[in-house]
């Protein structure tokens, strides 16, 4: 699937501001899609781009607080860009927490948040990148035989050919043919390569 | 008081009328009897009938006796004599009798006439006396009344002005709310600015755009005047003004400066109103109050709950064919009956930082709208407040 090109979505139940927003963000060539309550937002398909979330904090219905606790608690990972009035430090407090990517307070200037959009699309950009590899990753490793699996421990471990063998109590041709088959099968380069591949997976995972 | 009785004259006056009276009489006699020969002796009696009637009735005994010395010396013979003969005493006694007669009447009639004079007299000063006493009275009545009218016109200014401290309370209450309300149409302007501007920087500016941005920022602006000049109208100082106005108009108004303040505590208010309601004839910021203090309430009542619906719901329906009913009902802690009696009273309150002054000058400015406030609540799943106001159609 092609990626397409950047999308920003605009949350805010305020009309005027609402295509403001729309009116700065397109004016610099951004595709812009709004959104007049959190809860439409739920239930939209995105699409597959880079893309980023401009909410306001406050809203009647679902506030912006709660959109991005749903939208952590569903595995979208989309950096939000909270819009907040003054005096609304314990919410500001509470989005910093639920991890908001950027925070401008209203009235926001148009270059801030356009600098935050943008950077906000690196960021995500990045993001797609890595969550891409990871999967891609994954995959590959997914398709190793439980054995190739103990002998990729082993390898990983910085054990020798025949340390491996006497580990699991087999030849050590045979651990150098399933040495052979993970490289091949996670396509690594190197081994360096297969640690930081493995490595990367188990962070993951453990992030998980 | 002008006194309209004959006056008494001095007695010297009256015998001096007296005389002049027979002296005129007496005079004319003698012009007439020398005229045509006959004696004209009853000339005699109107000078004693006009003595006894202005000199009163010693005066007219003392013109009887002129008159029988002027008739002795004058008609009867020997002339120019008091002597007379006495063929002559008869007729002569005959006169001074009518002459005792006349002057007896006449003074009786003219006691009787002063009576009544004086009676009148009497009645006029008595009158008049009444009526300076009614007088007195309604100066007093009228001072009095001007008095009341006074503390009234202090009370009404003392009554406003606490109406509009409590309104400032409230509006302090209300900051984030206000600040928010005013926010929201500068961020309009802020991001349609900076819209324009950025349609107008691009290497070919797109002019329909900029202008779309640029009409939205001053709709934002104007919307930002709006709702200052909402605030300002709570705030300034003004005296009750009474106008045709929409309730439901009010009520929309209102809801819009606590939006936000439901909206933090997570509180929707839900307005059920029905539309085409007849006018009612009020002050629309002193309505704006009532509904704002209810509506604050409401919100306060929810707040520490947890277990329950969060909505304050805000209903209008014409009712009887003469008043409207408002009702302001939250889903929150109720009110017990305890403190549902001592509701209304000033200075009563169950929060910590209020005034408990909001129930008790709501109740106030309904009533003199010609309406009633009252409120409803089981004491534990909220309550519900209400008020009436009279429809212009009634009044």
């Amino acid at each position: 699937m092609k990626e397409q090109d950047p999308v920003v979505f605009v949350i805010d139940d305020d009309r005027m501001i609402r295509d403001g927003l729309r009116s700065l963000i397109q004016a610099v060539g951004l595709r812009v899609e709004i959104f007049t309550c959190a809860q439409d937002f739920l239930i939209a398909t995105l699409p597959n781009a880079p893309a980023c979330l401009v909410l306001d904090i406050r809203m009647p219905g679902l506030s912006g607080l709660e959109l991005q606790v749903k939208l952590s608690d569903a595995g979208v990972q989309i950096p939000i860009i909270f819009i907040t009035g003054h005096g609304d430090i314990p919410m500001s407090v509470r989005a910093m927490k639920g991890g908001a990517h950027e925070f401008l307070t209203k009235p926001v200037r148009g270059q801030d948040l356009l600098d935050a959009v943008h950077k906000a699309i690196t960021h995500d950009r990045e993001l797609r990148k890595d969550r891409t590899e990871l999967s891609d990753i994954r995959a590959r490793f997914k398709s190793l035989t439980p054995r190739e699996n103990e002998v990729l421990d082993l390898v990983v471990a910085g054990l020798l050919n025949k340390q491996i063998a006497a580990e699991l109590g087999t030849s050590e041709l045979t651990v150098k043919t399933h040495r052979l088959h993970v490289m091949e099968k996670t396509g690594a380069e190197s081994l360096a390569h297969l640690v930081r591949m493995t490595e990367r997976l188990r962070t993951s995972s453990l992030l998980k | 008081m002008q006194s309209h009785s004959a006056p008494s004259l001095p007695l010297v006056y009256s015998y001096g009328l007296a005389v002049v009276f027979v002296a005129l009489a007496l005079l004319t006699s003698l012009a007439l009897e020398h005229s045509f020969g006959n004696p004209f002796w009853f000339i005699f009696s109107v000078a004693v009938i006009l003595s006894t009637w202005f000199g009163r009735s010693g005066a007219g005994w003392f013109a009887v006796v002129c008159s029988g010395l002027s008739v002795v010396y004058f008609f009867t013979p020997p002339l120019r004599s008091f002597a007379m003969k006495s063929s002559d005493i008869p007729y002569f006694l005959t006169f001074v009798g009518c002459e005792v007669g006349v002057t007896q009447l006449i003074s009786w009639r003219r006691r009787a006439e002063d009576s009544l004079q004086r009676a009148h007299d009497e009645l006029e000063v008595r009158v008049a006396e009444r009526t300076a006493e009614l007088k007195n009275a309604h100066n007093a009545i009228l001072q009095h009344m001007a008095e009341q009218k006074r503390i009234e016109e202090s009370l009404q200014v003392t009554r406003t002005e606490l109406a509009r401290v409590a309104r400032i309370t409230t509006i302090g209450e209300l900051t984030a709310s206000i600040a928010h309300e005013v926010n929201q149409p500068l961020a309009a302007v802020a991001a349609n600015a900076d819209a324009c501007v950025a349609w107008l920087s691009r290497a070919h500016p797109d002019l329909v755009e900029a202008r779309a941005a640029a009409e939205r920022a001053a709709q934002g602006a104007t919307g930002a005047s709006e709702v200052i000049a909402r605030i300002r109208s709570l705030i300034t100082k003004t005296t009750p003004e009474k106008s045709a106005i929409q309730i439901n108009q009010i009520i929309e108004q209102t809801v819009a400066l606590a939006a936000a303040q439901a909206s933090v505590n997570n509180v929707t208010i839900e307005l059920e109103l029905s539309p085409d309601l007849p006018h009612v004839f009020g002050d629309s910021i002193q309505l704006q109050q009532v509904v704002i203090n209810l509506l604050m309430n409401g919100i306060d009542a929810i707040i520490s709950t947890t277990d329950r619906l969060r909505t304050v719901a805000i209903r209008s329906k014409f009712q009887n064919g003469s008043q409207i009913l408002i009702s302001v009902q939250d889903s929150g802690i109720g009110v017990n009956p305890e403190v549902m009696n001592r509701l209304f009273e000033p200075f009563f309150t169950t929060r910590s930082n209020g005034m408990g002054m909001g129930l008790s000058i709501s109740r106030s400015i309904i009533e003199a709208h010609g309406g009633r406030l009252w409120a409803e609540s089981d004491g534990s799943t909220g309550s519900i407040f209400y008020f009436t106001l009279p429809s212009e159609l009634a009044v």
